[in-house]
């Protein structure tokens, strides 16, 4: 088995023509989770006995459940649920918003986690003092709290998106055409031959955009923590 | 379209039978992955020239690429690899018939856990005060002494939670292992789907599984932490 270069370049060009769904999957999937998790931890901090306990059963289970077998249980369990509950026949749906839904429900704990984490890594007197100057509660939590737990929130963040990020590579499985999809297809199309340019171009496109997520979190941290 | 539960049940049943296997691609690659995770850590801490760049390229290469591509990397490069290997040796060693899936699984799930435990072990390790290892000189312990009874009780505290962490993350990743052709839960729960075509009932056994075995392992690390931890004044 040898190594062609020029496949190599030409398929890695013909995998970026993919990034496009592999960046609507990460960010669509970090929109929806970041609400989710928003929610979440509202129910996990309040004061509320119910919605605390589902918070934090919510929370690990997700950290229990590996993606793929999350991915499948949704792809399959879904159409399932909603024709029970609606009557709607959703099996015709396009793979992607499985995948979305899916990853948004796997990350929205992990994410919930580190806003908890950042939240309570503010301490209680910068709350105190707020209040004391006149600011009503919203303001507190918006002016002073939400800065300051971002910065401690930021590198967990970065790699709370990486995982999305190859987390993502798995939607690949239920049809979903992203740069995974896409070089299982060329190898498919080339009868099985040039597995490795395709596979170790694929994985440079990976390691690469995770480089610079991390990066530019490290640049983003090292910014705001002039502040 | 109906909730299959009797075939639920049963399939739990035979699937659970297939947890050893899970447990075999979890504990294997970690414990192969202790020492050249403990090796690598130990040159990004000494600084050991080369080796400490190439930890570090290893590790940001390994994490920074999704499981499944390792996976379809390896599993579908390494065969045709090591048969030319055989065959440039004139061996007639048939690695495609004698060399089961479960070894490239091995393989696999051990680059990724030497990835994440080099991290674990160089956090732990640098968590530990400098004095120690200077107070453990001082009073006449040689450097093995001071590491074995001096430094790692400390770091293993220390890294015990991350441990637990990382065991969660390599059962979790055994899941892929049926593209493998390994007979492990995932692969079992999905025979009898197909007949009936219970996907969704098969996946909720699958995922209802990997709950029980997470859980497991936590409180395990739960309560050993609370022990590990008892030299600390409280």
């Amino acid at each position: 088995m040898s190594f062609n270069g020029a496949v190599f370049l030409s398929n890695l060009i013909e995998i970026l023509s993919c990034l496009g769904t592999t960046f609507l999957v990460m960010v669509a999937s970090l929109f929806f989770s970041l609400l989710l998790a928003t929610v979440t931890v509202m129910g996990n901090l309040g004061k509320n006995k119910i919605f605390r306990s589902i918070a934090r059963g919510y929370i690990t289970l997700m950290r229990c459940v590996p993606p793929i077998v999350l991915l499948f249980v949704v792809y399959y369990g879904a159409p399932h649920l909603v024709k029970g509950a609606f009557g709607v026949d959703i099996n015709q749906l396009d793979a992607i918003y499985f995948a979305i839904f899916a990853l948004s429900l796997l990350h929205g704990a992990s994410i919930s986690e580190l806003m908890r984490g950042a939240y309570e890594s503010v301490e209680k007197g910068q709350r105190e003092a707020a209040v004391s100057i006149g600011l009503s509660s919203f303001q507190a939590f918006y002016r002073i709290i939400f800065p300051q737990a971002l910065v401690t929130a930021l590198p967990t963040l970065g790699n709370t998106i990486v995982g999305l990020l190859k987390d993502g590579a798995l939607a690949y499985s239920i049809g979903v055409v992203d740069i995974t999809g896409q070089a299982s297809y060329l190898i498919s199309m080339n009868l099985g031959g040039y597995v490795l340019e395709t596979y170790l171009a694929l994985a440079l496109i990976y390691w690469i955009l995770s480089l610079v997520v991390q990066k530019s979190f490290g640049f983003l941290e090292t910014r705001l923590k002039k502040g | 379209m109906t909730w299959n539960v009797p075939f639920m049940y049963e399939t739990f049943l035979n699937t659970w039978k297939a947890v050893p296997t899970t447990l075999k691609l979890t504990f294997i690659p970690f414990l192969i992955s202790v020492p050249f995770a403990f090796l690598l850590a130990m040159a990004q801490i000494k600084k050991v020239r080369f080796w400490s760049r190439f930890a570090q390229g290893y590790v940001s290469f390994v994490r920074g690429i999704p499981v499944v591509v390792l996976v379809l990397l390896f599993y579908n490069t390494l065969p045709g690899q090591l048969a030319a290997i055989f065959k440039f040796f004139g061996s007639s060693f048939n690695v495609y018939r004698q060399v089961p899936g479960i070894t490239y699984a091995y393989f696999i799930f051990s680059l990724t856990a030497i990835a994440a435990l080099t991290e674990i072990f160089r956090a732990a390790l640098s968590a530990v005060d400098k004095g120690q290892l200077e107070a453990a000189y001082a009073i006449g312990l040689n450097a093995p002494q001071a590491y074995v009874r001096i430094i790692f009780p400390q770091a293993i505290a220390v890294a015990w939670p991350n441990l637990c962490n990382l065991l969660i993350m390599l059962v979790k990743n055994t899941s892929l292992a049926f593209m493998m052709t390994v007979k492990d839960i995932t692969q079992t729960a999905k025979l009898g789907a197909a007949l009936n075509y219970c996907y969704a009932e098969a996946y909720t056994v699958i995922l209802i599984i990997y709950v029980i075995i997470c859980l497991i392992l936590e409180q395990i690390f739960r309560r050993t932490e609370r022990y590990l931890n008892r030299h600390l004044v409280k």
